[in-house]
């Protein structure tokens, strides 16, 4: 299996993603001169803006490699040849999808020291309120990283069903959407304001909530730009909740890909 | 070379030099063009919330540099002269909504304070803000000190503006505001309080127009000071109140009647009190 996480971070690499990257990486240049447009919290700001910028190119890679990766091998027909080998469906769907996590965690790596340079000096302009706590900075880099590695799985688990790429790329969106929205929505229902709400809502509202990812766990981003502390249940909860959600995420998209009839 | 190749060499030139006119044309029409920022309209802050998914810091940092972005064109425009109107709500719901996205965010509650209290009389909303910011920035004692000024200042409920002065010391561990509390809780003394706030604010200020509004309007106060400290003295020698700031010039305790930064006029009361025909705004004095 090692063979082919290798092999399709060659190709990943081949296809010039990483190009792509460090061109979009330019963008956190612009960091420091657009946070100081803030009154009171460049810092802050920057924190802010490093972090988005940073989830935002994390999220294209989760989509782009995650969604198609599959579906580019079955399309090109390259798959057939390769599970001719003696080679397990198993080992290639599951050697694909940490190809993929891999190269996630490389990119996460470089981008963000660059965010942590660009921030630091954004911090020489105008100094935080409160100091920076780097280790909360890493630590949310660190989730997001988590919160994307589950996302390429659902990713995966979507191009095992699908023989196009629309499932694969708007079902990761939507899932993303969802992630992200499920603690909001869940509150919403079980808080007074949602009486009128039919018993029956809130049930179906509750089991979405338990079978939905849950995004908002993974946000430490309070954390990191106002240097509030973050309590050990709220990274070690996350990160246990990651590694089961998404070991039975790709479980259930090997099981799915092995008995896929390939014509 | 082929005829088409021949024929494509013809053309670029002129492409190029028809480019270059336009483009030298288009660049100087937008520099002339009137420049019209608006706040326009923002969807529900649940809407944002749902969509901006793990961005919502971002797009409340967005929304509140929308603001200032707004503010300062108003700011430049005024100094101009030019008649512009101000779209308040707007601003107030715009910050309302950067500040659901992100409850930390300190610049919208510093704009809330600088200008929605002073400009547009909303001083009840920006205690809102300010007392909804304190659950979260629980460490900022400049939260408590605004509340406890618009209080005193605005509201004159000194019994409230105490309760926040001494929050504001505890978080600090500063005793000056218990002491600016002692010392500014009375009528007479709300003019000197405002001049120094102002001064303060102005000082941690880093956006140029939030910083020349406060800046104009502290000077302001500095002029209506020199005038309630020359009114003092005139009642002390005479007994009774001016009847009007031309006295305060014959009785030999003004050199002459101050210039209102806004264009107004500085007028006396019939109670005492010093305002401007200006309203101590720029609109204030063309209308």
């Amino acid at each position: 299996m090692l063979n082919t996480v290798a092999v399709n971070l060659r190709a990943i690499f081949r296809d010039r993603v990483f190009h792509g990257i460090v061109v979009v990486a330019l963008l956190f240049l612009l960091i420091p001169s657009v946070s100081s447009l803030s009154m009171r919290q460049v810092t802050e700001l920057s924190i802010t803006l490093a972090l988005s910028l940073l989830s935002l190119i994390l999220l294209l890679l989760s989509i782009s490699l995650g969604a198609t990766s599959l579906w580019k091998d079955i399309e090109r027909r390259y798959t057939y040849s390769v599970l001719s080998l003696p080679l397990s469906r198993s080992a290639y769907l599951v050697g694909k999808f940490v190809a993929v996590a891999l190269f996630l965690l490389l990119a996460t790596l470089v981008l963000g020291a660059v965010a942590c340079c660009m921030i630091w000096l954004a911090s020489g302009i105008y100094p935080a309120d409160r100091p920076i706590v780097w280790m909360n900075l890493v630590l949310c880099i660190a989730a997001d990283l988590l919160k994307y590695v589950m996302l390429v799985a659902y990713a995966f688990l979507f191009s095992t069903v699908s023989t196009s790429f629309f499932l694969p790329i708007f079902g990761t969106i939507s899932v993303f959407l969802a992630g992200n929205a499920s603690q909001q929505a869940y509150d919403y229902v079980h808080s007074p304001l949602a009486t009128t709400l039919s018993p029956v809502v809130k049930q179906a509202a509750s089991v979405l909530y338990y079978l939905l990812p849950n995004f908002s766990a993974f946000n430490l981003r309070i954390n990191a730009i106002y240097g509030i502390p973050l309590s050990m249940k709220a990274v070690v909860l996350p990160l246990m909740y990651f590694c089961i959600y998404t070991t039975l995420l790709v479980i259930l998209a090997t099981v799915i890909f092995t008995r896929r009839e390939m014509k | 070379m082929p005829k088409t190749v021949r024929k494509l060499f013809l053309v670029l030139p002129m492409l190029l030099a028809g480019y270059l006119v336009v483009v030298f044309a288009l660049a100087d029409y937008m520099r002339s063009k009137p420049f019209v920022e608006k706040l326009g309209y923002i969807p529900s802050v649940n809407t944002m919330k749902a969509m901006s998914a793990d961005h919502r810091e971002t797009v409340g940092a967005l929304l509140m540099l929308k603001v200032l972005m707004y503010y300062g064109g108003l700011v430049d425009k005024a100094s101009n002269e030019l008649d512009m109107p101000v779209d308040y709500p707007a601003m107030s719901r715009t910050i309302d909504a950067s500040l659901k996205l992100d409850p930390y965010n300190m610049d919208g509650y510093y704009f809330a304070q600088a200008v929605l209290t002073w400009n547009v009389g909303q001083v009840a909303l920006a205690n809102t803000f300010l007392e909804r910011g304190m659950q979260y920035r629980d460490w900022d004692w400049q939260l408590p000190y605004f509340v406890g000024f618009n209080n005193a200042y605005f509201l004159k409920d000194y019994g409230r503006a105490a309760k926040y002065y001494r929050r504001a010391a505890e978080l600090s561990g500063n005793n000056m505001f218990i002491n600016l509390a002692g010392r500014y809780m009375q009528r007479s003394g709300s003019t000197e309080m405002a001049i120094v706030y102002l001064g303060n604010m102005a000082r941690n200020s880093r956006d140029q127009a939030v910083k020349k509004s406060l800046l104009i309007r502290q000077a302001a106060f500095i002029r209506v000071f020199a005038l309630e400290k020359a009114r003092d003295a005139f009642v002390k020698q005479r007994g009774k109140l001016p009847g009007s700031l031309e006295d305060l010039v014959r009785a030999g305790l003004l050199r002459g009647i101050p210039r209102d930064p806004y264009g107004g006029k500085f007028i006396l009361q019939s109670d005492g009190s010093i305002s401007s025909t200006s309203g101590f705004s720029f609109s204030g004095v063309k209308k």
